[in-house]
């Protein structure tokens, strides 16, 4: 489902210039569960948002369901994102003025579909997440786990193939946070892809192979299925 | 998604209602500004447009050179009508207009001092004003005929129905019946004043018609016949005039289109020169500058509270939205703000009309019923909504999702950023108008500080209306018996006006190209101690002690500057077939504008003709007393018409009401400005004290005072404010010193005018600023670095 060769990435300022990707070469097959791990600033974060065509890369090639997408303009990085992928953040990043259903409903708005067909979709699943009794409070007033139920509901509505997930347990406690990692777990059951950054050894146990970085490449994997 | 927006919008609005309210409160005073001003425009634009044939109606003017300048005037000689008539087929027929007269109208008790018009018999049928009744091809044949406006004839006798063939009697002599009633004419137009419509048979009954080419006396209004050439026609009557007047070889006339009257009709040298349009456009950019200072408000609060919203943007780039529909969801939001803050304006516009009806002496209102109103309104505020949002719509649509997202996101603090421009921009254009509002009052107050040259306390004028020339002597005595009246004098006109002016006077020594132009005026003796007038040579006239006086005249010293008189009494001056013998020499006085030099001025004696009684009220009794027995006195002498006197200085303080009306509009747009700027700077001040909470709990910590924190917070806008001051400084001058340039009599422009406004300006930007800032600087610095 995704290949990258050597992926490039360097941030310069006046002063600094800070490689943060290092010629790094992975593949993801369809419907694996990939952890990626690594000290800090080892190029985690700069990884996930490539693949999440929310950045591009110096030099490289990025393919993704056989589209070289590497240097996309952001409108059609935009168009691939709304129908492929999802995202579930460490610090949920729900907008605190619209309710959990309106939240959940966003994506669906930017793929054109209908209000009737909306309002179907979101239901199922904020029902599947457990958070339908919620539906018109706002993220303020949810739980930690209650709002990274809804980030993963929202990532999940529109069906992506694949869910990024950047420190999903990060900002949660540990019941909250296995039942986020099941949650994910399930969806890769159901045939998503989900690529994970995390520090947690607990959490990346969920995976099905674990990719080390360091310093902008990959160092080690670990297969564990 | 349109319904999704709005009601995120309205959730924002409530989420942040201060900021909320700043913002709507100034984008509302912005909007209802800017529409009362439209509403002004608009009645400016429309008036006098509302006749029917108005692209072939044209008036007639005349062009002719005094003192070495071309001279445009649109009095004309009461037999120019017929003339055109006959003499240029491209005329369909002309109207004669004379000056509005007062009349007495008497019904059974009732008696009324009414203004109207003494109009030919084709009027209605050229000026298509309706008739609620009466046929416009006949209702002024008779020579006894009278049309009423409906409220006139309301007035009179109840209803309009019932006014129809009643008869009314004019100034106790002569019976008119009512032939017609007219609806009442809108007050943007040049005959909204006129009360009534008299016949021209009329005037020609009182003496007051002529063929004289040299008498200007009158308007003369032309109908072109349909598709007929007023280009050729306007060269025709280049050479009209002397044909019939040989003695004027040069002299020209010429006929004004409608569409031009009211706006464009100001000549210079002979061209059209300024006019009322310098005023529409002014006040056009007046309204387009406040509101586009109301929205930069909006922009700049927008754009400043943008790390809020930026969180929101990430997450919905993240999901999939365009860049392109962010902005739709901003401008949206705008707009519906902007809607918001449309009906607030509406309110605001609603409740000051009636103030401002009475600043500008208009009747504007809002034509709720209009469809046109209500599609401009739309129009107005989407346009606003665009314009105010369209920054803010790019600049926070231009976030990027992983900075925003990961909590990288900061905000750009450049040295020059858009956002510190646009408060340049507001306060420049806010001390332009204060250093503007300034020099206006001052201009104002520099004319009226101008010596007068006369005492115009406790004076008063009536006309000689009815029965009180037959009865002045009388009158005159018993004032005086009375104690009532120190001192009564006949006139030509009350002393601020001019009524008669022409050249043509000979004298010893005169060079015979001298074409001056003379103020005239008469009296009939004592008016130097009538008026407190100062004479430097001579005296005044006196017919009881001499006789010969009825034929004196009285120079002013600017007379005497053209005549060069070295010995002026006892000179003999020539004019109209008389010989008047200089008897006196006065300081020049102000007789029309104070804002111009005097004019040269001749003060006829007694063989002359009179409209005016002036009365120096007795100083030892108050003034209520002394106007009521005067009321008695008239009453006894002129017992069918109201006592309607004038007092002088009211009258001569009327003359400043153009340019303090200008003043008072000039410093309620400086304060509209002001206000807006201030708010905006106010919801900055607030947001910049939040942004900078941790850096003033360490400074705190470090040791800082509450002063130099204060002042930590508010130097930047006093950086902005200073710049918009020196900007402005050479713009406010070059406006001032154009628009003194119309008035020979003018203040200086001085240098502290400047710095008094650069001062209020700073003071008031401080003063808006440093609540938030001394606020920020004593709150507890460990709240704020726990929060942190």
């Amino acid at each position: 489902m995704i290949k990258i060769k050597d992926l490039e990435k360097i941030y310069r300022t006046e002063e600094v210039e800070t490689i943060a990707l290092n010629k790094l070469s992975m593949e993801v097959k369809e419907g694996e569960f990939v952890a990626v791990m690594g000290p800090s600033g080892c190029g985690k974060s700069t990884l996930l948002n490539i693949l999440g065509l929310l950045d591009d890369p110096d030099k490289g090639s990025f393919i993704f369901n056989g589209i070289e997408v590497a240097h996309f303009n952001e409108r059609k990085r935009a168009d691939m994102r709304k129908h492929n992928i999802g995202f579930v953040f460490q610090s949920f990043n729900l907008i605190d003025e619209l309710t959990v259903f309106e939240n959940v409903e966003l994506p669906l708005i930017y793929t054109g579909i209908k209000t009737a067909e909306r309002k179907e979709k979101v239901e199922k699943v904020l029902d599947k997440m457990q958070i339908m009794h919620r539906r018109n409070h706002y993220p303020q007033q949810l739980s930690g786990g209650q709002q990274q139920r809804v980030a993963v509901a929202r990532a999940v509505v529109n069906n992506p193939k694949l869910i990024l997930a950047d420190e999903p347990t990060g900002n949660l406690d540990s019941s909250n946070g296995s039942e986020v990692m099941e949650l994910l777990t399930d969806l890769n059951e159901q045939g998503t892809t989900i690529i994970m950054v995390t520090h947690s050894e607990h959490d990346a146990r969920f995976s099905h192979r674990i990719i080390r970085m360091l310093d902008g490449q990959t160092v080690t994997e670990n297969i564990l299925i | 998604m349109i319904k999704s927006f709005f009601r995120l919008a309205l959730r924002n609005l409530w989420k942040n209602k201060g900021f909320s309210s700043i913002n709507i409160l100034g984008l509302a005073i912005g909007m209802a500004s800017a529409i009362i001003i439209l509403l002004w425009i608009q009645h400016e634009v429309v008036y006098d447009q509302m006749f029917e044939k108005k692209d072939r109606i044209y008036e007639a003017w005349n062009k002719a050179s005094f003192d070495g300048k071309l001279m445009c005037w649109n009095t004309t000689p009461k037999v120019l009508a017929r003339t055109l008539e006959k003499d240029m087929p491209e005329v369909e027929q002309c109207v004669r207009v004379n000056w509005p007269s007062h009349f007495l109208f008497s019904i059974g008790e009732k008696r009324l001092t009414v203004s109207g018009r003494i109009v030919d018999s084709n009027f209605l049928q050229v000026f298509s004003f309706p008739l609620i009744k009466g046929n416009p091809l006949s209702v002024l044949n008779d020579r006894h005929s009278i049309v009423l406006t409906e409220k006139l004839a309301v007035k009179l006798f109840g209803s309009s129905g019932d006014a129809m063939g009643k008869i009314i009697k004019l100034d106790n002599k002569d019976n008119f019946t009512v032939t017609g009633i007219l609806t009442d004419i809108p007050n943007n137009n040049r005959f909204s004043d006129l009360e009534y419509l008299l016949p021209w048979s009329y005037a020609r009954i009182r003496g007051e018609d002529d063929n004289n080419w040299g008498n200007n006396s009158t308007r003369t209004y032309v109908l072109l016949k349909p598709n007929a050439s007023f280009t050729i026609l306007n060269t025709k009557l280049k050479t009209l005039k002397p044909k019939y007047d040989p003695s004027e070889p040069k002299w020209e006339m010429f006929i004004y289109p409608a569409a031009r009257w009211h706006l464009y009709s100001s000549f210079e040298n002979g061209f059209e020169n300024g006019g009322r349009i310098t005023i529409v456009k002014l006040f056009g950019i007046i309204a387009a500058f406040i509101l586009l200072i109301a929205c930069i408000n909006f922009m700049n609060l927008s754009t400043a509270r943008s790390e809020k919203r930026a969180k929101e943007v990430g997450i919905r780039k993240v999901v999939g939205a365009q860049r392109s529909s962010l902005i739709s969801q901003f401008i949206a939001e705008s707009v519906f703000i902007a809607l918001i803050a449309g009906i607030c304006a509406i309110i605001i516009v609603q409740l000051s009309l009636p103030a401002f009806n009475e600043l500008t002496e208009k009747k504007l209102f809002i034509a709720y019923g209009s469809p046109y109103f209500w599609l401009t309104g739309i129009v107005f505020v989407v346009f606003t909504g665009f314009l105010a949002g369209s920054y803010p719509a790019f600049f926070l649509s231009a976030f990027e999702p992983i900075k925003v997202l990961k909590g990288t996101f900061k905000k750009a603090n450049a040295r020059i950023n858009p956002r510190k421009i646009l408060v340049v921009l507001q306060f420049t254009f806010a001390i332009i108008l204060i250093i503007c509002t300034i020099i206006i009052k001052q201009q104002i107050d520099y004319a009226k500080d101008r010596e007068s040259g006369y005492d115009k306390n406790n004076l008063v004028y009536h006309f000689l209306i009815g029965d009180i020339e037959k009865n002045y002597q009388l009158i005159k005595q018993e004032l005086l018996a009375t104690g009532t009246a120190v001192s009564v004098t006949k006139t030509s006109a009350p002393l601020t006006e001019s009524w008669s002016d022409g050249w043509g006077q000979d004298w010893e020594g005169k060079d015979p190209n001298d074409k001056t132009d003379f103020n005239r005026y008469n009296e009939d003796g004592g008016l130097g101690v009538t008026a407190g007038l100062k004479f430097i040579a001579g005296r005044d006239i006196d017919l009881q002690q001499y006789p010969t006086d009825s034929l004196a005249i009285i120079l002013n010293e600017s007379a005497l500057k053209v005549m060069k008189f070295k010995q002026p009494i006892g000179q003999i001056i020539k004019d109209n077939n008389k010989q008047w013998h200089v008897i006196g020499v006065i300081k020049d006085f102000i007789l029309t504008s104070p804002y111009e030099p005097t004019k040269p001025m001749l003060i006829y004696g007694p063989k002359s003709w009179f409209n005016t009684i002036q009365i120096k009220l007795n100083n030892k009794n108050s003034t209520e007393k002394n106007l009521s027995t005067a009321e008695t006195i008239f009453k006894k002498y002129n017992p069918e018409y109201p006592f309607e006197y004038k007092f002088t200085d009211l009258e001569y303080a009327a003359k400043f009401e153009d340019e303090k009306r200008i003043g008072i509009l000039a410093s309620l747009f400086a304060g509209l400005t002001i206000l807006i700027s201030c708010l905006g700077l106010f919801g900055l001040s607030i947001y910049m004290a939040e942004a900078r909470i941790k850096e003033i709990g360490v400074r705190k910590v470090l040791g800082a005072s509450v002063t130099s924190i204060s002042m930590l917070l508010s130097i930047d806008f006093l950086k902005l404010v200073s710049i918009a001051f020196l900007i402005a400084s050479p713009i406010a001058w070059y406006a001032m010193h154009q628009w003194l340039q119309d008035y020979p009599y003018r203040v200086g422009i001085h240098w502290w005018v400047f710095l008094l406004a650069g001062a209020v300006s700073v003071s008031i930007s401080l003063i808006t600023v440093s609540f938030q800032s001394v606020k920020a600087a004593v709150a507890n610095p460990v709240k704020n670095l726990r929060s942190e």
